[in-house]
Order: C-alpha cells, then structure tokens, then sequence
C-alpha cells in the first residue's frame, strides 16, 4: 500500500482497526485525544463500536466486559488517565483477559504536564495494578512502529491471555511520519471457546465459561498466581525484542534509551562518530519482559567503559539497566521530565563528561 | 510561470489538521519580510498541543517578525488562549498579518469568534486553505472540498484560495509534488478558486523547474522538526531555536 503522513495518534487508530480490533471505550486526554477524534468517525464506517465513557475508571470495565466476550478492544490514554484504569487493568490480569492499553505519555507526577515524558515506566512495567499482576510492554519509537507494535499487540495478548501495553512518549503520539498498513488481520481471538463468556449456542464444547478474578480458596488463588507467573516467565523466554545500533565494533560508552529518547540518542551517536567517538546503544522495544542479556552483554564489551540510561524521567528504566549490567560497569543516569526532550548536544556533552575522568 | 509571490492585508491559513498550515504560515512570514514587508503572524491554534508556531517564535523575532502568543508563562498551557491582540491585528494588519489557525472546522471555529474585528477590517481576508494530499482525507478533489466545506461552517468565512503542500517528509520524491500539483490544479478547476501557491522543501527545489507550475513556488525550511533534528536554517537567522 502506498505511504501516507499521519500522527502517531492517528495512526494507532488506524492500526487497531486494521488488527481487526472495531470495539474503543476512551475518555480524551492531551497528548492523545486525537485517537479518539479519529476514531470516533473511523469506527462507524467499518461498524465498529466507538463509545466515550463518562470517566477512564468506567473505560477500564468496558474494556474487561467486551475482553470478557471475547471481542478484540482497545483503549488509549495518557498517564493521569491509565492511573485510574490501573484497577481494572489488575482485573483483567486476573481474570486472564486479552485487550489492548496505549499509553501516550505526558509529565507528572499528577496532572505534571501536556509535554512528552517517560515516567511511567515504573507503573508500566513494575506496577501496574495491585496484586502479581503484569503487563507485556512495548515501546515505539516512530510512528511506523508504533502501527506495527499495535498490530502485533492484539494477537499477543490473545497467545497470553494477558493485557499488553504500547507505551509511547508524547511525540510519538504528535509527530507525523509517512506510514503504510499491511492488510487486515481476523477479527476475533481464535482461542476464545476457552475462556470467552458469550453463550452457550455457538459453543463446540459443553463447559461453562466464568470471567472472574475472585479465588477465596487459598489454593485456587495461589494456583491462579502461578499460571499467571508461569505466562510471564514464557513472556521473558520468548518476547523480548530490543534493537542494537552501533555496536557491531568497539565503543566506549553503551547508552541505553527507548522511545523517541532513542532517536536523540542515536543522532548523538552519529555526530560522535563523525568525531571519531563510538558509542554503542541498545533500544529496549520491550519493557517488559527486559532485554537483559543484550544490555549484559554490550555492557561487558572489554571497549566499553561506562553505560549511559537516557530517560525521560528522574531515573527509573536505570533500575533495570542495573539490574541487567549486574555491576560489571559503572551506570549512571541521566534524563529530564519536564517536557523539553534532551536534545542530541546535551547527550554528546553526557558521552563526553563520562569519559573525561577515566 | 513561476510569478513573484507578494501578498498583502490579512491572509488566514486554513486546513485540515496535520496540513503543513503551521509550516507554511512561518516560511511565508520569513518570505514576504524578505521581500521587504513588515509582517506579522499570529498563533491561533488552539486545539493541537505540541508543533505550533510558537515553536519558531525566537527564529522569526530575530528576523523582525513580530509573533503574536499567548505571554510565555501561557505558551503550554492546556487552554484555548486567544490573546485580545489579534483582534487589533485585524483591525489594521499593516503590511501583511498572517493568522494560523487550528486544524480541520474545530480549529478553524476560533476565526468565527473573531468575526466582530473581520466586519471593522478594511479589506477583505484572504482565507487560504492548505492542501497535503498525501494525509488521510484530503486525497482527493471531494474530500478536499468537503473540509473546505467544514472550514467555512466553523469560521464564517469564505475559502478564496488554495496552497498546495505535497509531502511525505524525509521521504518525498519528485513524483509526489507532482502529483499533488495535479491535484490542486483539478481542485482549483473544480472549485473555481485559484491556486495561489505550492510550498516546496528546499532540498526539493532543485528537482522542480521553476516553470514546471501554474502558479508561485514557497520554498520551506522545515521548522516544526522533532527533538533529534535541526530544524532548517532561515537565511538571515543565526539562531535557529
């Protein structure tokens, strides 16, 4: 299909009615209200489903009834707006639904601001929702790959049974950049006669379908947590997807950075080049599960001095990057959340600092 | 025929949301004060949050254009600010006052606010609505007449010309402003309104010929570029943010 110029919020849209998904419950918020202006005439003319509720809490539950149903849903928001749906998405973990969240960035923490921000990783990936409850994660950093990310995010989260989140900063949502679409995709998870609540008439089997996520048995609900560890510990085997730039030779500093942060990252890398300065980077494209063993292993590269987590958030994707480099380097962070984006000379000037004292 | 562009009084810059309008308002600023006019340009959009005009604010200032925003304590506000400023502006716009306006009939419904001041003007407004056939919806002559149509709902104002815009960014071709060239010429034809010009990417000017168009040739430096690009140096600007 030939190219057209879209935002990313717009895009995302279009992405999800493409992966077959025709039901959206949102409540508008900046950056990322323009998902819900497209879709609010997009979806009536493919007979989709498009209804603003009156709040994002209410939104949450209309996304675990139709998840419920077995119908492929989605929902965008931004931070204030995911904080109030956290409690169903919790539901919808234990309930071991599939549906799809994207969560277009913006500063915190409270109302913060409308500017683009990385702060939600922790909520993201670490704390979502109460209980043992996790979300796969992924993270673009363009508009291209946020249409591609959503497309695949509706069949992973019918593979896992499990809410899977998109991610993105602000500007992905704002910026415009020539996209195209692969063709459409089915419309309903294929597994759903399992758990789908939808009636008995069209069902090949005689089992009851019962969408809960109360276990007041003690063993049940222990065993319920244990195949919802057991879907994570499968997520971390096999969905990690990361992308490695410059760093097939030797470099100096690895920097770590995802989102539209990468972007600026990489532009410093390659005006660092041109300065005869290499400097590896690694884009985590899922947050969770984490790609430990590639941060690990270009941070062990014998060239490589220090790592770099560029975020945009006081110091939160560090934790992991920590966690994955296990000490064999010195990590150090560095990031804004304001809203302005660090921009390419102040990553140069980062690189430059951190090596000047070795 | 590649004529000199010169305009003059009020021109509003209309179009569908994510049309290029904003690019196209700041270029055209920087392009009739070249020229030797004295112009201003004013930030009505209220609806879009991030990429506005105000972004350029320092690069046009420094030029000599005066840039009309909400006070700079306000400049990110999640508010539809419409500083009482430009209602002044057109009153008495000077040489030239280019208003940008919001995307689609919702950003444009601000003009309609402003239709007390458009009655006391001297003359007539141009009202110019941009046209980037490569964005959803304006594909076409229909879709392209049916925002047109919304526009002017929302505004209480006529559309009396067109400014084509053909892009995809980094990857546009030759083959793309041609056939948004196309397009627009159709549009005119059909609209029986002119095109009044087609806003090219500098690093595209070479591949256009300077007659190869009905109509004048804008030549952009792109100035609403994401944080990992420069935007496109403006001749007499040392400072580019």
């Amino acid at each position: 299909m030939s190219k057209v110029l879209m935002k990313g919020n717009e895009a995302i849209a279009e992405a999800a009615i493409r992966a077959g998904c025709l039901n959206y419950f949102a409540y508008p918020i900046t950056p990322q209200s323009e998902v819900a202006e497209y879709l609010s005439w997009r979806l009536p003319e493919v007979n989709g489903v498009f209804l603003q509720g009156e709040s994002e809490v209410a939104v949450g539950y209309m996304i675990f009834g139709a998840a419920g149903a077995g119908v492929r849903v989605f929902t965008t928001s931004s931070s204030p707006g995911i904080s109030l749906m956290s409690e169903a998405i919790s539901y919808l973990c234990g309930a071991q639904l599939p549906a799809v969240f994207v969560n277009i960035m913006r500063g915190g923490p409270g109302l913060g601001g409308i500017l683009p921000s990385q702060a939600d990783y922790f909520q993201a990936t670490k704390g979502i929702g109460h209980g043992d409850c996790r979300l796969l994660v992924m993270a673009p950093a363009s508009v291209q790959e946020a249409v591609e990310m959503v497309m695949t995010a509706f069949p992973l989260a019918e593979k896992y049974r499990n809410p899977v989140m998109i991610l993105g900063d602000g500007l992905i949502g704002q910026m415009m950049e020539p996209v195209s679409f692969p063709d459409q995709l089915k419309t309903e998870p294929s597994n759903k006669d399992d758990w789908a609540s939808n009636g008995m008439d069209h069902r090949k089997r005689d089992k009851r379908n019962l969408v809960r996520s109360l276990f007041l048995d003690p063993e049940q609900l222990n065993n319920n947590n244990l195949a919802l560890r057991a879907k994570y510990e499968r997520m971390k085997q096999e969905e990690v997807r990361f992308e490695a730039y410059n760093t097939q030779g030797d470099y100096s500093v690895l920097m770590v950075s995802y989102g539209t942060m990468s972007r600026v990252c990489k532009t410093a890398a390659d005006m660092l080049k041109a300065e005869g300065i290499e400097v590896g980077l690694i884009r985590p494209q899922t947050l969770f599960p984490y790609p430990e063993m590639a941060v690990r292993e270009a941070a062990r590269k014998s060239s490589c001095r220090a790592v770099l987590s560029i975020e945009m958030s006081m110091g939160q994707m560090v934790e992991d990057v920590e966690r994955s480099v296990q000490g064999a380097r010195p990590v150090q962070w560095y990031g804004k959340c304001g809203g302005d984006v660090p921009t390419p000379e102040e990553i140069i000037d980062l690189v430059k600092r951190t090596l000047s004292p070795m | 025929m590649a004529d000199t562009l010169l305009l003059n009084g009020i021109v509003i810059i209309v179009g569908n949301y994510g049309s290029g309008k904003t690019e196209v308002a700041v270029n055209l600023a920087v392009d009739q004060h070249s020229k030797g006019k004295q112009v201003r340009l004013a930030d009505l959009d209220l609806v879009n949050p991030y990429f506005r005009t105000r972004e350029a604010r320092h690069a046009l200032t420094a030029l000599g254009i005066e840039v009309v925003l909400p006070a700079e304590g306000w400049l990110q506000a999640d508010l539809p600010i419409l500083v009482p400023q430009v209602a002044g502006i057109i009153r008495r716009p000077g040489d030239l006052a280019i208003l940008d306006a919001g995307g689609d009939g919702v950003g444009a419904r601000v003009l309609a606010a402003l239709g007390e001041a458009f009655r006391d003007t001297p003359e007539a407004p141009q009202v110019l609505q941009v046209v980037n056939p490569f964005r959803p919806n304006t594909d076409t002559v229909e879709r392209c007449q049916a925002m047109r149509g919304a526009i002017e709902a929302a505004s209480r104002l006529k559309v009396t010309g067109w400014v084509g815009n053909p892009h995809l960014m980094d990857e546009t071709a030759p083959a793309h402003i041609q056939q948004g060239h196309d397009l627009m010429r159709a549009l005119a034809a059909a609209s029986g309104l002119p095109l009044v010009f087609m806003a090219v990417a500098d690093g595209m000017r070479p591949a256009v010929a300077a007659d190869a168009m009905a109509c004048p040739i804008l030549t952009i430096r792109r100035q609403m570029v994401p944080p990992w690009r420069r935007p496109t140096p403006l001749p007499g600007v040392s400072i580019s943010k």
